[in-house]
């Protein structure tokens, strides 16, 4: 008695392939993080960022008149990296928005917020119920962690 | 006679060479069909009077004007969107005909059948598909939605540059005969996204996926299973590329076979008919097709499928060759345009490499005593290399050598892969925790492919880049092969084979072993807005300037021009690349020359700007040795003295440049017996001003007129100095910057130079033995000569 020998290489080839998926399932879920680099191996990462060159003071369309007047005296570079750094457009009001009760046309004044992506962080919280942490706004389209760390300032949750 | 066991070969080839030559054919349908009606008249007569190859000849002949009048494209509707007249920005209503591709998060392109054009407050109906790219985050839309849009239409625009991709020609086939951009936030849907169903089958398969694995295992078991590449990380798709398996990643007969195979393994343990089965793989194949879409590969694989599942319907014996040529057939009557598309020939090349030579490759190999599980893949391999060979060539340049081998490897591990990631997505259907068992006992077959392809990409030499082989060298190629499987039977075959393949390889060695002319020669590329220039020495020194613009987010013109331009010279190395100064219109195309050819020494500004991460990355990883220029300085490249006017030094590198990067760009004067030349990068006024004021050597006979015409540069006072008589300005044509300004063009004419423009002229080549110059425009594809004696000026 038994099973004839083709079906049974076919239910232990089943079998082989249910175990070697349990196992993987039970190791990505226990080490995510290892499992993530692992899917990454043929990936490069991006470069080490060259730091912004702070733009010289406006200066007025070049005329040949400008050239002979002398170059006025320019200040440190640090000082200049300073007082050139783009001041971020700092919202009408200076409290955190709650996030948990604001609305599209609140969220939207947010700096680097537009309407459209205000529109996803309310479907957002209407999916989830409430946000009880700013960081739930990742994984929202549009909101990567460079833009997410700049609103953390900004917002805040409510109950 | 033999054809009598494929005789739709010789019908298909003849159609073909129709379809072709019909670029080149300029007379009206009507005499044409005369002429076919003639050759008709004639074939019968030749039949009645026996006179069989005669008449076969006539029904060839037939075939080809066939293919002609088929290729010759209808005249337009009247309500076509290219015959209506439009200002410069239009609103348009329209039918999006497939799925949004999203290049990246601010970059979308759709495809729309118009129907609408809005013309004030009256909707005025149109037709004619276009391609829209969108810039912004464009809303969630699909195939088959109505929306409108605000767009700037206008036909599209090539590079015209010696051997370069024809991209209007391209989309002409596609039908799309204008392009349009806009800003994502004017697009409104006009219905609700409830897409056809293979359309739903497609997305639901794709999230499905990216559910169950990490982004890129997942989106190379899209490219398996469904030929969905969009997802692909850049640098994986280069890998497949190099390792000569970038094949797996569309569908075609591969998958085709594995789809109707399992049905058949399934059905039949099951113990149902042979008939039944066949019919229901056959509309399991259909239902594949159009889910995955039309591709020249998915239809010809469906085709061939259908045929040999209705030939076992039959009981009839199928010939596969014949099967092919009615697919060819077939797909050149719906579609004559996509004969000139690489996937169409790479499909039916590889396909008929396969059924012609891999038999007669796997006797021969069995004769040298290889085992049989590794002589039939091998065969396989090496039938399908072979017949893609002048295709990849002509195409991309490209001749991956370790193909032969990684195929032996990945195409059974991408066989596994597929099987089991159908089963796993028909699972999905029923049940997600048995679905994704599945998927995670796929996900480290997925790794294991990659690393094969990563190990086959990383071998030194696994890919080289020829020119592309002259018509003479493919069509002796093609005869070589074509014979190859009778070679033992005949003395003059065997004569015919070798005399093919000492002509092949006499014509691919003949660009490498060339005498130079002794000439200087001097390429202005024409890469939209931004510079480009090769100058190549006599003694055979190559010095590129700038790199035209590029960039991950944009189309890369180090990619698209400056590489295919090279490898057609042919080049494989360049002694000195030089970067003006850092600006994207100047380095983004840099990245991808340095990562493909040998680069000796980097010469640059020192300046480096924030976005240029990727280009520095690349030159400090090409081994380059790198030169940071100061005016005074001279270096001597072959027989030509370059000598550097600017940057002077003056202003520290770690400080901000007081007037801008423009005013740091690397001057550099070239001079070659009595020619010279002025490249002033983006060089502006305040630069220019210091240039006189320093009494740099700028007097030159030809100027690459600096910041692409803009006004700000080219003073009078500056060209009164350098007295150019010849001026090429590299500009892109519609820039939004307005170069060249009128002002620039009229001071220019003032200093009395010729101007020369590689937005109007496509590439300019000045050309020089040192007594003349001659100048090539190449869009045009006229000369001018000057005189360079001043002995004999007048």
């Amino acid at each position: 008695m038994g099973y004839p020998r083709p079906q049974l290489a076919l239910l232990l080839l089943l079998a082989a392939i249910a175990l070697t998926g349990l196992g993987v399932r039970e190791w990505r879920a226990g080490f995510p993080v290892a499992a993530e680099r692992l899917d990454r191996f043929d990936r490069e990462d991006p470069p080490p960022p060259i730091p912004p060159v702070p733009r010289p003071r406006a200066l007025p369309r070049w005329s040949p008149a400008r050239v002979e007047a002398a170059a006025p005296p320019r200040p440190a570079p640090r000082e200049r990296a300073r007082e050139a750094k783009p001041a971020a457009p700092a919202p009408a009001d200076p409290r955190p928005l709650d996030l948990n009760h604001a609305s599209v046309e609140q969220i939207a004044r947010l700096p680097g917020v537009g309407p459209s992506l205000a529109r996803r962080i309310v479907d957002e919280r209407e999916r989830v119920g409430r946000f009880d942490s700013p960081d739930r706004l990742r994984g929202i389209l549009g909101l990567g962690p460079k833009k997410l760390a700049a609103l953390r300032e900004h917002v805040t949750v409510g109950e | 006679m033999r054809w009598l066991e494929a005789p739709l070969v010789p019908l298909a080839g003849a159609t073909a060479l129709g379809i072709a030559t019909s670029a080149w054919i300029a007379t009206p349908a009507w005499s044409l069909l005369c002429a076919g009606a003639l050759a008709l008249g004639l074939t019968s007569l030749a039949l009645a009077l026996g006179a069989t190859r005669l008449a076969t000849a006539g029904l060839l002949l037939l075939a080809v004007l066939l293919g002609v009048v088929r290729a010759i494209s209808d005249p337009l509707p009247a309500d076509h969107i290219a015959r209506v007249a439009f200002g410069p920005r239009v609103s348009v209503e329209g039918r999006l005909a497939e799925e949004p591709v999203r290049w990246s998060a601010d970059r979308t392109r759709l495809l729309i059948d118009l129907d609408g054009l809005r013309d004030g407050l009256d909707l005025r109906t149109v037709s004619g598909r276009i391609q829209v790219t969108l810039y912004g985050e464009t809303p969630p839309v699909g195939e088959g939605q109505r929306v409108a849009l605000d767009l700037k239409l206008s036909p599209p625009r090539a590079f015209k540059n010696p051997g370069a991709f024809d991209y209007p020609a391209f989309l002409r086939r596609e039908g799309i005969l204008l392009v349009g951009s806009g800003r994502a936030d004017s697009l409104v849907a006009l219905t609700a996204d409830d897409p056809p169903w293979p359309v739903w089958v497609k997305r639901w398969a794709v999230s499905t996926t990216a559910g169950h694995l990490p982004a890129t295992s997942a989106a190379l078991l899209g490219g398996l299973l469904l030929g969905e590449k969009t997802g692909l990380p850049p640098e994986a798709s280069e890998a497949f590329r190099r390792a000569g398996v970038y094949h797996i990643l569309a569908v075609s007969g591969f998958n085709v076979a594995l789809l109707a195979s399992s049905v058949f393994f399934v059905l039949s343990t099951l113990g149902v008919p042979r008939r039944v089965t066949a019919v229901v793989a056959g509309a399991a194949l259909v239902g594949f097709a159009l889910v995955v879409g039309g591709q020249a590969s998915v239809l010809r694989a469906t085709v061939m499928g259908l045929l040999l599942l209705g030939a076992l319907l039959l009981d009839r014996e199928s010939q596969l060759m014949n099967a092919l040529a009615l697919a060819v057939l077939l797909l050149l009557a719906w579609r004559p345009g996509d004969l000139g598309e690489p996937g169409f020939q790479l499909s039916f090349a590889a396909t008929a490499g396969i059924i012609h030579l891999a038999p007669p490759l796997t006797a021969w190999l069995i004769g040298k005593r290889w085992p049989g599980w590794l002589a039939t893949p091998m065969a396989v391999s090496l039938g399908a290399q072979a017949a893609v060979t002048p295709v990849m060539l002509v195409h991309f340049n490209q001749l991956s050598l370790i193909g032969i081998v990684a195929n032996l490897v990945v195409v059974p591990m991408a066989a596994v892969g597929t099987t089991l990631g159908m089963l796993a997505l028909l699972t999905a259907a029923v049940s997600a925790w048995a679905a994704d068992v599945l998927f995670q006992a796929l996900w480290p077959l997925l790794l294991a492919l990659r690393a094969a392809v990563w190990v086959a990409a990383r071998v030194p030499g696994a890919m080289v880049h020829l020119p592309a082989p002259s018509w003479a060298a493919i069509a002796a190629w093609c005869v070589a092969l074509a014979l190859l499987p009778y070679l033992g039977s005949r003395r003059w075959i065997q004569a015919t084979v070798m005399v093919s393949l000492a002509l092949v390889l006499g014509l691919s060695i003949w660009p490498w072993v060339a005498p130079d002319n002794g000439r200087l020669r001097v390429t202005f590329l024409d890469v939209g807005q931004g510079d480009a220039i090769l100058v190549e020495l006599p003694e055979g020194q190559r010095l590129l300037v700038d790199g035209g613009p590029g960039g991950n987010q944009r189309l890369d013109v180090g990619e698209r021009v400056l590489a295919p331009f090279l490898w057609n010279r042919p080049t494989q190395r360049l002694d000195v690349v030089a970067l003006t100064h850092p600006d994207s219109d100047h380095s983004g195309g840099l990245r991808a020359v340095l990562t493909r050819f040998g680069v000796r020494e980097f010469w640059e500004n020192g300046r480096w700007i924030t976005g240029t991460e990727e280009t520095l990355r690349a030159v400090e990883r090409s081994g380059a040795c790198r030169r940071t220029l100061v005016a005074g300085q001279r270096l001597w490249l072959g027989s030509a003295l370059l000598t550097v006017l600017n940057p002077d030094g003056s202003r520290p590198l770690d400080d901000p440049p007081p007037e801008g990067q423009n005013e740091e760009s690397l001057v550099l004067r070239l001079d070659w017996r009595g020619f010279s030349l002025l490249l002033t990068g983006d060089l502006g006024g305040p630069g220019e001003e210091r240039l006189l004021a320093d009494h740099a050597p700028v007097r030159a006979l030809a100027l690459k007129v600096g910041h692409h015409g803009s006004r700000y540069s080219s003073t009078g006072a500056f060209l009164d100095a350098v007295e150019p008589a010849v001026a090429i300005i590299s500009v892109g044509a519609r820039n939004s910057f307005g170069h060249p300004t009128p002002e620039v063009l009229g001071r220019l004419e003032a200093a009395g130079a010729r101007i020369y423009r590689t937005d109007r002229d496509g590439a300019v080549i000045l050309e020089t033995d040192g007594i003349t110059l001659s100048i090539t425009r190449w869009a045009s594809g006229t000369v001018e000569r000057l005189d360079l004696d001043p002995e004999r000026g007048a």
